[in-house]
């Protein structure tokens, strides 16, 4: 579904990403773990390039998206993405939200886009807030309606960029809930994560970065219990 | 003071008449000006280093140079380099909205920066293209914050239109001007001129307020 091959990105000088080889199947739910600074969100925002990898190549489902020919927009619509501060639009309902993209840009019918959207809303438990603007919900919501909205393209991949890290403790949970929902449903996933439990418990493998390398590739079992190398005992007796 | 408003009130009437000309000006100049400070703004904020070079030398040329000057240049000079003498009127919309354009491109540039740029990022993540995410995403929510700033660029635009007296438009302004100077008394009518200038701007501010006020319903 996704490979990524000799992934290299810079910033300027400083070399994020230091040649990245890895393959997200389908179906599968990978978390990608490490120290801040890491290079996880650079990583998986050069899944929908968001960032323009510098070298190296991705495919997802057969294409190249590292090749100027490929229609990125196209690929992204199959790619939802959530991100750590959610970036809802502030200037349209709840239902908007969830409606703007497939209106826009898989042009279908509004009665069916808010039909979609209303299904949608009921899966995250937010049918209610549907006439609502972004800033009356509560931390926790906004991220569930961020799901909601990505979904609302019918993807096939999602990426989550930390999707809890911005949130009050008592609305983590809520928000892995959906997620884990959406995992056992059978979507491709790949989540910057720095909820150790969740990872271990939702994730198919974890990938952890450490210093823009790709250290340790290993199911959540091997991983948390017998971690291979030093960097990653280092850090997961930092965090556990 | 002796001021005397029953021999110059007859000629409200025909000071008033200048208000359709005023009020032609400000519109379509600021209408013009708002669109053309649209385009100038996503040329400064592109990333092709040459609409950012064409767009700042705009705004630093209509900004550095006196707007009677300009206004002047294309009401004398169109007879040399266009060859034929452009109408006052169209000369001052074209002047005005060029100008307004530089100050314009400016306000909404900083508008458009102030967005976060995670609403453009969550837009292009979902497959939206540039121009439905400038215009349905970003252009909106940078509208309401530079509203303000706007309102003020049309005030300033609504007492400037004034300058049109100079190329011998028949505003406001200048048919005050001419009453004063038939009846050689010139503090009555160039009052009624203030007093009209005035509750055009006053009824501005309150539309601004308004359409500001509804913008806000999101939050």
């Amino acid at each position: 579904m996704i490979k990524v091959e000799k992934l290299h990105k810079s910033f300027g000088k400083n070399e994020v990403l230091k040649g990245i080889s890895t393959q997200i199947n389908n179906g599968e739910v990978v978390a990608i773990i490490g120290p801040s600074g890491s290079g996880k969100s650079t990583f998986l925002r050069c899944i929908n390039k968001l960032e323009e990898p510098t070298n190296g190549k991705i495919w997802i489902k057969d294409e190249d998206i590292t090749d100027r020919q490929t229609d990125i927009l196209k690929v992204r619509q199959n790619v939802g993405m959530v991100f750590q501060h959610f970036h809802l639009f502030p200037h349209m309902t709840v239902l908007e939200n969830l409606t703007y993209a497939p209106l826009k840009v898989k042009k279908i019918t509004k009665s069916e886009a808010e039909k979609n959207a209303m299904k949608l809303l009921e899966k995250v438990g937010l049918a209610v807030k549907a006439q609502e603007y972004p800033n009356k919900l509560s931390g926790g919501q906004k991220q569930r309606v961020a799901i909601a909205r990505a979904l609302a393209m019918n993807p096939e991949i999602m990426l989550f960029d930390e999707p809890t890290s911005a949130l009050d403790p008592e609305m983590v949970k809520e928000v892995l809930d959906v997620m884990k929902t959406l995992a056992h449903s059978g979507m491709t996933m790949a989540i910057v994560t720095h909820e150790m439990g969740f990872a271990r418990e939702v994730a198919d493998r974890v990938l952890f970065l450490d210093g823009g390398v790709l250290v340790e590739d290993a199911p959540p079992n091997e991983f948390f219990s017998n971690p291979k190398s030093s960097r990653a005992q280092d850090f997961l007796q930092k965090v556990l | 003071m002796n001021l005397d408003f029953t021999s110059v009130l007859p000629s409200l009437p025909f000071i008033l008449q200048g208000l359709g000309v005023t009020l032609q000006i400000v519109c379509l100049a600021g209408i013009l000006g708002f669109l053309l400070g649209i385009i100038l703004s996503l040329c400064k904020i592109s990333k092709m280093k040459l609409l950012n070079w064409l767009a700042n030398a705009y705004t630093s040329v209509f900004r550095g140079t006196p707007l009677i000057l300009q206004l002047m240049i294309i009401y004398f000079g169109s007879p040399q380099v266009l060859g034929f003498q452009i109408e006052g009127v169209t000369a001052a919309i074209i002047g005005f909205a060029l100008n307004s354009a530089a100050y314009i491109s400016e306000i909404i540039r900083a508008g458009i920066q102030a967005i976060d740029k995670g609403q453009q990022e969550a837009a292009m993540a979902l497959g939206v293209p540039y121009r439905p995410t400038m215009i349905n995403i970003i252009l909106p929510q940078a509208m309401k914050n530079i509203l303000p700033a706007l309102m003020n660029e049309f005030i300033t635009l609504t007492k400037e239109s004034a300058l049109v007296t100079t190329i011998g438009v028949m505003d406001v302004m200048r048919r005050a001007y001419q009453v004063g100077a038939n009846q050689y008394q010139f503090m009555e009518p160039l009052l009624l001129a203030g007093i009209i200038y005035y509750i055009l701007v006053t009824i501005l501010t309150f539309l601004g307020k308004l359409v500001e006020g509804r913008l806000r319903s999101s939050d």
